[in-house]
Order: C-alpha cells, then sequence, then structure tokens
C-alpha cells in the first residue's frame, strides 16, 4: 500500500562512516592540552580550569582557541592549529542547541585528525548531541556531560563542576576510554 | 448515487484516511495531516518554475543537508499548497537564505524561531494570499500552506525534528504559519521589496525568522510621537534584550500607518525615533540582571543602552484590517541583524 506516495525525507548529502577514535596513551604526563572553546557563555572559564587542573594531573602546557561560529564545524584553520600543537583537545561546552551538536562534530573532527578529544555538553542537550553523533555516522559517539545551566555559574562553582568532570575527561583522553579500553 | 457507488466512494474515502494515517505513521508531518503526494503531483508543481529539479536552494553544511527544487515542490505539495503557490514558495527559500541563522543553527535553536515570509505585488491577489483582515491568523489557504512549506522541509529534508536535533525550550505560536501580504492598498508607504530595492511593482517575497509577535492595541491617540512612544516601551522591554540589543520591527495596522503617514512620518522617520528614543538606562538594565558590566561601543552612552542595533533594521510592513488601531511588534531572530533581502517571485 501507498508506494505510489513520494516520501518526502532526505538523507544526508554525503553518507559519512564511523569515525576512528586516535590512538590513546594510558596518562597525560607530558601533554600538551588543547581547549577548543566556543562563544558560550563560561565556556572558555570552565575549559581554563580543566586545563589548570589537567596540568596538576602531568600535562605539560595548554592552547587555548576560541571557535567565533557556535554552529559551523571547527575552522580548518583552527584545526590543523591544534593538531600540530597539542597532544590532547578538550571540546566545550556544548550548552545550546546547536552547539552542543556542533561540539560532537569538533570532536569527531579531530579524533579523525588523529588527537584524541573530549567533548563536554551540559546533560538538556544530550538529545541533539546524541543526534549529531548519529549524523557523523558514529551513533553512541561519548561525551563527558556536565548539569545544565553552565552560563549563570560564578567561579567557584565552575571549579567544582570541572573537578567533578575531571575523572571522567582524563579517561575519556586515556586508554581508560570507555570505547577504547577493554 | 447508486448503493453500489457510495459504497465505492465510502472505500476511496477510507483509502485517503489511511493514506493520510501513513504519512503520519512515517514521521512526515508537523502534527497535522499531511496530502498524500504522488509523482504526477510533485511534476504539476515543477512546471510552474524554470529552474532544475535538482538544483540546490537551500542547505544546512553543518548537518550535511541539502534541499533541491524537487524536494521542496514535494514537501510543498504535502503541506497542501496549489502548484501556482511553488515560485512564492521558492522565493521564500531564497530570501530565507541570506538570512545567515538560516544557514546555520537557526532551525536548531533553543529560541525555535519562525519564519516571516511577507509577500509583495499583483500576485497576492492572484493567490489569495490574505494581507487585510486576520492576516497573522488562520483561515487563507495560500498564506497557511506557504508558510508550512518551509517547515515540512525543515523537518523532512534537514531532518531538524522537536526533541532531536530541533531543542526549542518553548517554540513560537504560529511557527510555520507566518505568510502574510502587505496591504499594500491601503499602506501610505512604499511596499516592503520596494524600500528595500526591488523595482516597483515587482512580486516578491521578504523573509526573515522571528521570535514572537507583541500587540500594541493603541486607539487613543492621534499624535504620531505618542503612538510611537506607545510602541517604543513594548520595543523597549528588558526581556527581549540579549547580549546587549533587541530586535524589532513593526507589522503596523492600517489605522497606525495612516496616523504616522499624517502625522509627516516616512518609514524611516519612523525607524529613526524609535531608534532614539528605545533606550533604557543602566539602572533599568541592572534590575533584570542584565547590567553592561562596563561594557561600552555603539548604542551605549553614560544613560543606557539603545535597545535596536540601528534605525534601519527595524523592519516596517503593513498588513491587516482598517477596523481598529492595533499593531504587532516583531522580533527578528539572531544577533546579526536580518539582510533586508527580497527575492522577486518567477515570473508566469
Amino acid at each position: 500500500m501507498f508506494r505510489a506516495m513520494i516520501d518526502p525525507t532526505a538523507g544526508p548529502t554525503n553518507r559519512t562512516r564511523a569515525t576512528v577514535l586516535a590512538n590513546r596513551k594510558p596518562d597525560l604526563r607530558g601533554s600538551r592540552v588543547g581547549l577548543l572553546a566556543n562563544v558560550k557563555r563560561n565556556a572558555e572559564q570552565f575549559l581554563d580550569e580543566v586545563g589548570v587542573l589537567l596540568q596538576q594531573r602531568g600535562a605539560v602546557g595548554v592552547v587555548r582557541r576560541k571557535k567565533l561560529s557556535i554552529t559551523d564545524p571547527v575552522p580548518p584553520d583552527i584545526l590543523s592549529d591544534l593538531v600540530s600543537t597539542c597532544d590532547v583537545v578538550v571540546v566545550g561546552v556544548g550548552d545550546c542547541g546547536s552547539c552542543s551538536a556542533s561540539a560532537v562534530a569538533d570532536g569527531l573532527a579531530l579524533e579523525a585528525a588523529g588527537i584524541p578529544a573530549v567533548v563536554v555538553c551540559s546533560d538538556a542537550f544530550s538529545v541533539t548531541a546524541d543526534a549529531m553523533a548519529a549524523l557523523q555516522g558514529s551513533p553512541g559517539y561519548h561525551y563527558v556531560v556536565t548539569p545544565h545551566p553552565v552560563a549563570p555559574l560564578g567561579p567557584e562553582e565552575l571549579h567544582q563542576r570541572a573537578v567533578a568532570a575531571l575523572p571522567e575527561i582524563v579517561a575519556t583522553l586515556t586508554t581508560g576510554h570507555p570505547r577504547v579500553a577493554e | 448515487m447508486t448503493a453500489a457507488e457510495a459504497t465505492a466512494d465510502q472505500e476511496r474515502l477510507d483509502y485517503t484516511r489511511a493514506a493520510i494515517e501513513y504519512a503520519f505513521d512515517q514521521g512526515w508531518t508537523d502534527g497535522l495531516p499531511v496530502v498524500p503526494v504522488t509523482r504526477p503531483m510533485v511534476e504539476e508543481f515543477l512546471m510552474r518554475t524554470s529552474r532544475p529539479a535538482d538544483e540546490v536552494i537551500a542547505a544546512v553544511p553543518h548537518l550535511n543537508r541539502e534541499c533541491t527544487v524537487e524536494q521542496a515542490a514535494v514537501n510543498a505539495a504535502l503541506a497542501g499548497c496549489r502548484p501556482e503557490y511553488f515560485p512564492v514558495v521558492l522565493a521564500a527559500w531564497e530570501s530565507l537564505g541570506r538570512e545567515r541563522a538560516v544557514g546555520g543553527g537557526g532551525w536548531q535553536s533553543t529560541s525555535g524561531p519562525a519564519p516571516l515570509i511577507i509577500v509583495n505585488g499583483l500576485i497576492r491577489q492572484e493567490l489569495r494570499i490574505n494581507c487585510t483582515g486576520g492576516v497573522l491568523g488562520p483561515g487563507f489557504r495560500a498564506n497557511a500552506t506557504i508558510a508550512r512549506a518551509i517547515g515540512l522541509v525543515v523537518r523532512n529534508v534537514f531532518g531538524i525534528r522537536p526533541h532531536e536535533l530541533e531543542q526549542a525550550t518553548q517554540g513560537v505560536p504560529g511557527r510555520w504559519t507566518l505568510c502574510i501580504g502587505e496591504n499594500e492598498e491601503e499602506s501610505p508607504w512604499e511596499p516592503l521589496a520596494t524600500e528595500l530595492g526591488l523595482p516597483a511593482g515587482t512580486d516578491a517575497v521578504t523573509a526573515t525568522l522571528l521570535r514572537t509577535c507583541e500587540f500594541v492595541d493603541n486607539r487613543n491617540t492621534r499624535n504620531p510621537e505618542e503612538l510611537l512612544a506607545d510602541f517604543a516601551d513594548t520595543i523597549s522591554r528588558t526581556g527581549a534584550a540579549i547580549v546587549p540589543f533587541s530586535s524589532a520591527g513593526l507589522v503596523l495596522g492600517v489605522e497606525h500607518a495612516q496616523t504616522l503617514a499624517l502625522g509627516g512620518f516616512a518609514k524611516h522617520d519612523v525607524q529613526q525615533w524609535l531608534y532614539e528614543h528605545c533606550v533604557r538606562s543602566h539602572e533599568d538594565l541592572a534590575r533584570a540582571g542584565k547590567g553592561l558590566d562596563g561594557r561600552t561601543g555603539p548604542g551605549i552612552d553614560e544613560y543606557g543602552l539603545h535597545m535596536l542595533p540601528s534605525p534601519e533594521q527595524v523592519m516596517i510592513v503593513v498588513a491587516g484590517a482598517r477596523n481598529a488601531a492595533m499593531s504587532m511588534v516583531v522580533r527578528p531572530f539572531g544577533f546579526a541583524g536580518w539582510s533586508r533581502s527580497p527575492a522577486p517571485v518567477e515570473g508566469r
């Protein structure tokens, strides 16, 4: 029945394959950490807190980069810059309708370029982050969730958020990654 | 009708109903029934344009999605458009395409913005696009289905569905219904598309995304500056201010437009007056938790903030009946302003 009815839907223009995650080391000792922030309020501050904590865990420096579009993928120059100067990258904070999806796309782009990455999204946007992962050919892509909202938090609250997220961030950037570890 | 004919008729209607249910089951609808679309129907739509069926008319690159003329036609038919509406749908996409947010994350936004599609020219009469009484409301097939055709492409072709990639916090009433004709016949000013640079009399569509409409009912004064002060109060409310500006346009009722014109105000005078007078003090902003924290820049002075980014960003269109003095403040979406880009409707 209804075989003469035209299907009004369309799929992606180009079929995308699952992204193979980058190889990971057992820990972050000696690693340079990239922090890829978007323009949402507190994104840079949160990532800075994470950067400080990661250096306490053995990382040797951070590279801060900021993405001005909340929707577009990371620009090629910033991507190549991060790939050439960093060993791992933290992406965030996915705290709006399109920037959460965009953050996931950026995490996958970094993995495809061989850089272990971790994406941080707020829990209000996990549905759209999951939808983007599926759209990118990587359903079930693992990202770290922090409670919504992030924007109105003060410095101490942001610090606590970073502390709370840190174990999972470290695991995701190392062989403790849920999809990498045996 | 014989009993046998009545039975056959009943069976055809049952089949139609089942087809509509099938479309619901496939997830193809916005919650209302859609029209089952067949290949010959699509051809009827495609015959209304000279553009190739496979031409891409809209895209959302970060989602790896594109919409062709043919996919737009399928969804216009699905929405209930008549084939002759299709050039207006295509012009709406062309105008919308110049809005930065449309090819970016606008359709996914937590604000859930609605396309506002404004039609100018004689095509309004030919297609019976309402531009007078109840212009923002229901009751007119062309208005209702042209706007819906946009929404069904967002859903079906771009794959942006509520609770998935679409993350509207509350959404906007009438999100896929805001297609209006300008009431050029009773407007004291030139049509919107003419103001924005197209030759007078051009059939054209001007579109942007809106966050909402807010009414201003003022049957109290015939003094243009008092009327403008009433608009300014609504435009300047702090709730609409976002880092730090707000956006605003006017869908003016005929009486208000004529009051302003009789008072000597051209459109650009209205824009300039509103830009100058839509101001909130630093105290007002701080009271709402929206203090500027020392931020400086255009529109910010010792007293406070000009709520509108610039005069020309105030869209002014005249629509509705000449039966009461009321208007709508409309709120274009986005931080960067709207593109002010009308698109001509392809000739017949």
